[in-house]
């Protein structure tokens, strides 16, 4: 899939069914036993209120006319006692549904939560963080009471409804049928607008989400926006996608609002429909007066559970369109994921085997053709090359954050594609050209290595990438809190924060990507002498292209033209008067 | 990274920080569609009144038609009345339909045009703000300002407003019509009146702390969320899935729970609620039934009470949840009005002087200390230096020495604390804000790129670029190679945040990016550490053929880059340390002579 963007839609391109929401009842079959107790108790109360209106009848046509007070005081506290007992189940009601629907919101959120953490770097990449992010946060909050209330209450329509119609039919057939004939006109007009609705209802989710999408970017890349003075042609834009909300928004509601006055119009049809016919077609003679009452009684109270199903059947308009998008997240598929049979690397102790790796981020486009080396524990691998050449993308396969096209990855002679993630990922430890800082304190953010260090072992770690000593001039030391988008680091200094934090998670492998290219000179060869120790014996890649840096390495690999163009130490590559002797003394003659 | 520690309610102020109330600021914003939104508030009264009015009929086609004393005869010799009726009832209603259905979106039309208004307001407050606000605020609670809390604001306008109406409306027009038929029963029904008054008070009272907290919990939620998407590459190379979803969990709960809480004290208010509503009944059953015994009113009057007791009870159940959405709004509303009424502190000078045409590019601190608000130690102390039109100024030095907040002030990110910087002779802060930046080009240190096209990102700061100054300032920064090489070419989209490209050719298109805007002043904030060496040189080359003149300011580690630089500057803790040329400072023999030595290989 092409990349996304705040300009597009995202495509949704399955039809409309209610296919979705059998999908949602894994969510509510939890909540079965609770939903058909509250059920049962609705409609018990339904009952007890029902009940009322035969007693105020008693009370007119018995009571009052006997002018027998006593008779009416007992009737009114009957009647009050009913009404408690209605009360009463409602509140129960009331609360288990509160319950039930916080818990399926809960519920689909954890879902979509988690399946985003096993989903990989591509899916992240190919979209604006904002669309995903309104699928976690907004859309969820949308559709809890269409599974929970929006349930219980079709079903108590339902009854209602099946309940008026038997009575109806008993009552007459010919005036049934009356009543009925309005519910074909019902069906067309439903579908008509079901269609409509449905279509602009997603179009309002896709604008929301492009308008999201855009809103976050421009949060994150604020200071973007006004080193280029471009506040007024954001605004614009922003302008634009809002007016496309606003548009799509009242387009929507135009059909929605529709549905309660349609289906009332074709309610009130009915009725006179029933009177005309009842008199003037049946005429007297044929049609008791009774009957006419009664199904003019009954015809209200059949149009009404259907105008209240429509107004739920629009809600579920309204909310599939959300619920599409949350069930498209958890569908998306995983292509890393564990093997069935995968089992826990044991302990690495750092030896790495590539055995003619083909790798391809899109079909038909190669970064890596047949690439093979091996790496001894211990060892430390400068990676070097032009950018672009593949350098990075060596060393994420070595963690498996993509799966290869052809060939095999070893670690410690373990295929890295029979083992489980995570217990691969655990061991470690990679420092990415993107250094990361998370909202919270300066020892939060180091802590993410190693979730039980003590604050010893925080210190520790600092003070060997140098950073205890920055760390302990800001305002709070260690305890400082720090913003994602903080401007109290230095783009330096978030370096050696996430390189105490990979130290922290004391990884068997250390994968260096850039790690250091903020960080000064001075800086890294203070740092690289407490390294030294603690690189004994792991296994580390490096990146970089400062020949500080790449020197001190076991071994140098140019990397070129999707494969390893030159292996060696220093010194043998320098014998070579290859493409890194060339490199290398560019670099020299540079500085004199 | 706990979240009780960030979900603790802040202090609630009792003060009201802003001039206007949350009703006068929802009013100024109606601008435009004041009238329109009276209309939909009258059109609300007329439809229930209508709605009061049907019954009538249909009660009156069922008395004198059917079941009265006169049906058959009014039926036999009366069909004209009999039809009027029915027209009547269809009629009506069809008019109160289409009434409800142009009513309803009337609301629609002004609470969306306020949410557009607003919305945009936001949005540019938002992007118009100094990194102090920045630091302030987490993106995800920004995001969840402008999207969640404002659509409780909409609501506000398209439904909760409306029921109001509808309620008091139903509520006035039976007790006018009560009080007209018997004011003695109407009083006793009535008088339940203020007691739902006294308990939705009450339930006010209590509810709108939590959703106060509630507004929070969902703000945090989006924290969480909103940096483990951002952060995902992090959260992957530490395999931290189970603790980010333990992490979000916790505030899942959280709001889960408070969202419980929240209804769940609605719902130990609603039985008192309900059973005063069903009170009513009772009442006039009890009352209506002894005025009946005693002769005091009659039994029309009595069937006229009882078919509307509905008007009223249903109103008076339906204040319950309109108080309840009141206080979200409330809640929300004030978030979204913190933001509506945040002022940069880094504005336009009132008196500054509109500049237009192109900086000259002479660039003079003089004397300048900064300190960031929230930092404990000065940054920059004394710094003077000048740079003048044309030169170009390195600076190096370690980590956190203060080289970015430096540069941050010549834009006007920030403002020196003591001291002054000039550009062209003049104290930056006498600019207007667009003018200067739009002489500047920055590439800062961390790349930020859109997820656009390639083409749409270099061309960021300057819309109307042609393709071929893409290319050529593509070329200028070395990065036309392998962008040609790309599927799509400039047509490829780049993910956010640039990812899908190396870190070198990010900081690349950045570079592109800077130079589009032809800027008198350039700044390259360590802009090529992550590039190699030998399109390094390209650049240092490009830069210095550049089809324009400007003076550039190069953060940099390598000696290669700063080697030519017209002066070198070496920072240390805040202060320059050593002033000069590349030859100058080898001879000097201090921190710079020894990077040479360094990067030499010489270790």
């Amino acid at each position: 899939m092409a990349r996304n963007t705040y300009k597009e839609d995202e495509l949704l391109e399955e039809p409309f069914d209610f296919r979705h929401l059998l999908r949602a009842s894994v969510y509510i079959k939890k909540h079965s036993g609770q939903m058909i107790l509250a059920l049962v108790l609705s409609a018990l109360g339904g009952a007890a209120a029902l009940v009322s209106p035969m007693l105020v009848e008693r009370a007119l046509d018995d009571a009052i006319p006997s002018k027998d007070v006593r008779l009416l005081v007992l009737l009114v506290v009957e009647l009050v006692l009913f009404y408690a007992v209605s009360v009463i189940f409602t509140t129960i009601r009331s609360r288990i549904m509160v319950n039930v629907s916080q818990n399926i919101i809960y519920d689909i959120r954890t879902d979509i939560f988690e399946h985003l953490q096993r989903l990989p770097f591509q899916y992240y990449d190919d979209r604006p963080h904002g669309k995903i992010l309104i699928r976690v946060v907004n859309y969820v909050n949308s559709v809890s009471d269409m599974l929970s209330n929006g349930l219980i209450n079709i079903v108590l329509e339902i009854l209602n409804l099946i309940f008026i119609v038997i009575f109806m039919f008993i009552v007459d057939v010919k005036l049934s049928l009356v009543v009925m004939a309005g519910v074909p006109i019902l069906m067309v007009f439903m579908f008509w607008i079901k269609n409509k609705q449905r279509k602009a209802w997603q179009q309002v989710s896709n604008k929301n989400s492009n308008l999201n999408a855009y809103l976050q970017e421009n949060i994150v890349g604020a200071r973007i926006t006004q080193i280029f003075a471009r506040e007024d042609e954001n605004a614009e834009i922003f302008e634009g996608l809002s007016a496309l909300c606003r548009r799509t928004w009242m387009r929507a509601v135009s059909y929605s609002t529709l549905v309660w006055p349609g289906i009332d119009t074709i309610s009130v049809c009915v009725r006179a429909a029933i009177f005309i016919t009842g008199i003037v077609i049946f005429g007297q003679g044929n049609t008791s007066l009774g009957i006419i009452v009664a199904i003019s009684s009954y015809a209200s109270r059949f149009w009404q559970p259907i105008m209240n199903l429509g107004n739920i059947f629009n809600n579920f308009i309204n909310n599939i369109a959300y619920l599409e998008r949350i069930f498209e997240t958890i569908d998306e598929p995983v292509e890393v994921t564990d093997a069935p049979d995968a089992y826990e690397i044991p302990p690495i102790t750092g030896k790495v085997d590539f055995e003619n790796v083909t790798f391809s981020y899109e079909k038909g486009k190669e970064i890596l053709h047949n690439v093979s080396f091996s790496v001894n524990p211990g060892e430390s691998i400068a990676l070097v090359g032009p950018t672009g050449a593949g350098k990075s993308t060596i060393v994420s396969l070595i963690s498996r954050f993509y799966n290869l096209d052809s060939g095999r990855i070893l670690i410690d002679g373990h295929d890295i594609s029979r083992v489980t993630l995570k217990s691969l990922r655990s061991q470690m430890g990679i420092m990415l050209q993107d250094s990361f800082i998370f909202s919270g304190t300066i020892e939060d953010n180091i802590r993410y290595g190693k979730l039980n260090a003590t604050e010893e072992e925080i210190i520790k770690a600092s003070t060997t990438v140098c950073a205890d000593e920055f760390i302990n001039g800001m305002s709070d030391g260690y305890k400082t809190e720090v913003k994602e988008r903080g401007s109290l680091l230095s783009q330096g200094q978030k370096q050696l924060i996430s390189f105490a934090r990979t130290l922290l998670s004391d990884p068997a492998i250390l994968v260096l990507d850039e790690a250091t290219s903020s960080i000064d000179v001075q800086t890294e060869r203070a740092l690289q002498k407490g390294l030294n120790n603690m690189l004994q014996g792991r296994t580390s890649f490096v990146i970089a292209h400062r020949l500080s840096t790449i020197i001190g390495c076991d071994k140098i690999m140019y990397i070129d033209d999707g494969g390893i163009a030159e292996c060696g130490t220093h010194d043998q590559l320098m014998a070579q008067k290859g493409l890194y002797y060339k490199l290398y003394t560019a670099q020299i003659e540079d500085i004199n | 990274m706990t979240g009780a520690k960030y979900c603790r309610s802040k202090k609630i102020d009792s003060a009201w920080p802003f001039e206007l109330t949350r009703i006068q600021w929802l009013w100024a914003n109606m601008k435009g569609l004041r009238w329109l939104y009276v209309i939909a508030m009258i059109g609300t009264v007329c439809y229930n009144a209508l709605q009061l009015t049907v019954p009538y009929f249909s009660s009156k086609l069922v008395d004198q038609y059917l079941s009265g004393e006169n049906a058959a005869y009014n039926l036999a010799n009366n069909r004209n009345g009999f039809y009027t009726l029915i027209v009547l009832m269809v009629g009506l209603t069809l008019i109160r339909c289409v009434l409800v259905y142009f009513d309803c979106m009337a609301y629609e039309k002004v609470s969306q045009g306020v949410l557009f208004k607003v919305r945009n307001y936001l949005y540019d407050k938002i992007q118009r703000q100094d990194m102090k606000f920045y630091s302030t605020y987490r993106t995800g609670d920004l995001m969840t300002r402008v999207t969640g809390d404002l659509d409780a604001v909409r609501h506000m306008l398209a439904w909760v407003v409306r029921m109001v109406v509808e309620a008091f409306s139903l509520l006035g027009a039976t007790a006018i019509y009560y009080f007209y038929m018997d004011w003695k029963l109407a009083l006793c029904l009535l008088s339940i009146a203020p007691f739902i008054f006294l308990i939705i008070y009450m339930f006010k009272v209590r509810v709108a702390p939590l959703h106060a907290l509630l507004r929070e919990k969902l703000a945090y939620m989006n924290t969480v969320a909103q940096e483990n998407i951002s952060g995902n590459r992090v959260v992957k190379a530490f395999a931290r899935e189970d603790y980010e979803i333990e992490k979000f969990d916790e505030c899942n709960t959280d709001y889960r729970e408070t969202n419980i809480k929240t209804a769940n004290t609605w719902l130990t208010f609603y039985p008192y609620v309900e059973t005063l509503a069903n009170i009513l009944p009772v009442v006039l059953l009890l009352v209506g039934g002894l005025f009946l015994i005693h002769g005091n009113i009659t039994m029309g009057e009595y069937v006229a009470f009882s078919g509307l007791t509905w008007a009223i009870a249903n109103p008076m159940r339906q204040l319950g949840n309109i108080m309840n959405e009141f206080q979200r709004f409330s809640a929300a509303s004030k978030k979204v009005m913190e933001i509506y009424y945040s002022e940069p502190e880094i504005k336009d000078a009132q008196n500054a002087i509109p500049h237009s045409e192109r900086f000259e590019g002479l660039i003079e601190f003089k004397d300048v200390s900064f300190q960031y608000s929230d930092g404990k130690l000065p940054v920059l102390k004394h710094v003077s230096f000048t740079a003048n039109p044309g030169e170009t100024i390195a600076i190096m030095g370690e980590t956190g020495c203060g080289k970015t907040s430096l540069i941050h002030l010549i834009p006007r990110f920030y403002e020196p604390t003591d001291g002054e910087v000039l550009i062209d002779n003049i104290n930056v802060n006498k600019y207007r804000i667009k003018d200067l930046r739009s002489n500047i080009g920055l590439a800062t240190q961390d790349v930020l790129l859109y997820s656009d096209t390639i083409d749409g990102n270099i061309a960021y700061g300057d819309g109307t670029l042609t393709k071929e100054e893409v290319v050529r300032f593509a070329r200028s920064s070395a990065a036309d190679e392998f962008i040609a090489k790309m599927p799509e070419g400039y047509e490829t989209i780049v993910g956010e945040r640039g990812v899908g490209l190396s870190g070198g050719q990010k900081q690349r298109i950045s570079l592109a990016r800077a130079l589009a805007v032809k800027p008198a002043i350039l700044i390259l904030d360590d802009t090529t550490s992550a590039v190699d060496l030998e399109t390094e040189k390209e650049i240092q080359h490009s830069l210095s053929e550049l089809p324009f003149t400007c003076t550039k300011i190069i953060i940099a580690q390598r000696i290669s880059t700063t080697k030519s630089a017209d002066k070198i500057l070496i920072m240390n803790n805040g202060e320059i340390t050593e002033q000069g040329t590349h030859e100058e400072l080898i001879k000097k023999g201090g921190y710079y002579a020894e990077m040479v030595r360094l990067q030499n290989g010489e270790a």
